[in-house]
């Protein structure tokens, strides 16, 4: 017997087979569906260039390199400021340390209050809920701006601001830890006779202490890296130092500050991992 | 715990244990509880978060967030334009003068945030191919694209939207072009993280037939990764809708400038008027694109 090679094959056997095994060519439908969503998506790429004139990008090549030529090369280092910089870093830490402590007091109350085992009137959890959805909602520099209206230029509108966007972010996240927990250790402590702050004490707390904390550290984590940028609305921190030097066209100072940035929440990162690995063991979150 | 010796009482010998076990926790709780207490009086000095500033403050929060409430008039709330085509004040039709103004610049950032997501997912997917370690061409080629992807997603949007704005000047291409590395940046490191959880079994069997590199991503390990793509890469278009929404904050697009504007320059109406609108299409969004979410995965589960 010869071996088959393609020139055997005729179209008939094709559509023999086609018609036995409809499945192996795939469905002629999904096809159209697939050729159809491409062709929108790259449709509706090609318009957004021509909308948002992408072209603009091959007109900045003069701008863009003195930009990034400035990032690279650093110039009069003596003359930087360095006070400056570092005391804004540490005011960045700062905000964002106490907007996440004072963040976790709020959102220790209020999860309660959003969550469904917890809370047994609907009413109340729903408005919580959709309070938060506001919190959370709006971003931290809109907060940061907000405030900075209210209370005045400076790091207490940014603690302010972590703060509000903490309580969002942290409520929900509690209220869905506390809904998940094991309902066993609760009703042992309740059958005890405990009043409803034992109850909490020593039916919640111990389920879900590691969970809380894990969760606020990386919120303060994230909280470093938002309160770098409050400046740039004049909430305090680093961000007033970026926007000053970034408006004077020191690039150089500029890149100088954000990779001090990227180590000190690198340090925050490393840090926290430590604490969680304490307090949580290897396998938490 | 030292093994019992004849005549010792087992228990005492644990309740010594199990003292000194708990000395020595205490000893290290009472630290790092002393060391948290003195960040905190720390950073309460270093963010002049002081009594007397407090005081002078939050009543002042109170005063703006009044002053920013719109003001009904109930028996006015539905009214139309007057005689001279302006609403009474009152009415919601007052408090959202500007509402086709708004609507356009959310329309704006909607569709600043779908072209980002767009891009960086684009570009995400062939940059997670490289960085994930099983299936990278070549160690070093990992190495790079991982460091690459951490730069991308460690400077903040509004920092890249910045030096765009100087690059390629004010208007949303700055916006889309930060949101777009930034994305990049976060969508990567979750594809790469997708991909080395891969079964390498059809890569295998790809490249036994002599596919080649891009032949065995494409047919080998995409179909694999693809449903977990699409989910994080809505997910990633959730965030950066609310992005969009905010680097208008240093002229890159979308409704940031208004919003920056109106903050900025007024104390009244508008500035909820402006904050409801925002919010009310990040949680529209983000209803959506969790319910397509579900969807995605689930249809996963059921396979």
């Amino acid at each position: 017997m010869t071996a088959l090679s393609f020139a055997d094959i005729t179209d008939d056997d094709v559509r023999a087979v086609r018609q036995s095994h409809p499945q192996a060519f795939g469905d002629p439908v999904m096809r159209m569906v697939r050729i159809a969503s491409w062709t929108i998506v790259i449709g509706y790429l090609l318009y957004s260039f021509h909308l948002f004139e992408f072209a603009k990008i091959f007109d900045s090549s003069e701008r863009a390199w003195r930009l990034v030529s400035r990032i690279f090369y650093w110039q009069d280092m003596a003359s930087w400021h360095y006070d400056q910089i570092y005391v804004g870093i540490a005011q960045t830490v700062a905000m964002a340390f106490l907007g996440t402590f004072l963040g976790t007091i709020f959102a220790l109350g209020i999860g309660f209050l959003a969550a469904k085992n917890t809370m047994p009137f609907g009413v109340i959890r729903h408005a919580v809920r959709r309070l938060l959805d506001v919190f959370r909602g709006i971003d931290g520099v809109v907060w940061g701006l907000v405030f900075v209206r209210a209370v005045g230029l400076g790091p207490l509108a940014g603690v302010l601001a972590i703060w509000i966007s903490d309580v969002g972010n942290l409520s929900k996240l509690y209220s869905e830890a506390i809904e998940n927990i094991d309902r066993k250790q609760v009703e042992g402590v309740r059958a005890t006779g405990a009043d409803p702050a034992r109850i909490i004490r020593y039916g919640y707390l111990p389920q879900i202490f590691p969970v809380f904390l894990s969760l606020s550290l990386y919120s303060f984590e994230s909280s470093t890296r938002s309160a770098t940028i409050l400046g740039l609305v004049g909430a305090g921190g680093v961000g007033m130092i970026i926007i000053e030097r970034f408006r004077a066209g020191m690039f150089d100072q500029v890149a100088f500050v954000v990779l001090n940035i990227l180590i000190v929440i690198a340090v925050i990162d490393w840090g926290s991992g430590l604490i969680r690995k304490r307090f949580i063991g290897e396998r938490g979150h | 715990m030292p093994p019992i010796q004849p005549g010792q009482d087992p228990v005492a010998l644990f309740e010594a244990h199990r003292a000194e076990i708990r000395r020595q926790k205490l000893w290290i709780n009472l630290l790092l509880l002393g060391g948290f207490v003195a960040m905190l009086l720390w950073s309460i000095d270093v963010s002049r978060f002081w009594p007397d500033r407090l005081a002078a403050g939050v009543p002042r929060i109170f005063e703006y967030f009044g002053s920013v409430l719109p003001s009904f008039q109930w028996d006015l709330l539905f009214e139309t334009r007057n005689a001279e085509g302006r609403f009474p004040p009152g009415s919601i039709g007052f408090w959202y003068n500007d509402f086709w103004k708004y609507l356009a610049l959310i329309w704006e950032t909607i569709l600043m945030a779908i072209t980002a997501t767009l891009i960086a997912t684009a570009l995400s997917v062939v940059l997670s191919f490289l960085a994930a370690r099983n299936l990278t061409p070549a160690p070093w080629v990992s190495t790079a694209a991982r460091r690459f992807l951490e730069f991308c997603r460690g400077v903040p949007e509004i920092l890249f939207a910045l030096i765009f704005v100087f690059a390629v000047g004010i208007g949303p291409l700055a916006g889309i072009l930060a949101i777009t590395i930034h994305a990049t940046g976060a969508l990567g490191k979750l594809f790469a993280e997708v991909n080395e959880n891969a079964s390498m079994k059809p890569v295998d069997g790809l490249t036994a037939v002599g596919g080649t590199w891009a032949q065995r991503m494409r047919y080998g390990v995409l179909p694999q990764v693809l449903p977990n793509f699409t989910s994080y890469a809505l997910w990633r278009f959730e965030i950066n809708v609310r992005a969009s929404a905010v680097v208008g904050f240093v002229g890159a697009g979308g409704i940031g400038a208004e919003l920056n504007h109106v903050i900025s320059f007024y104390s009244d109406d508008r500035v909820t008027a402006v904050l409801l609108l925002v919010v009310l299409t990040v949680t529209a969004i983000d209803l959506m694109s969790e319910r397509a979410r579900h969807a995605l995965i689930g249809k996963e589960a059921l396979k």
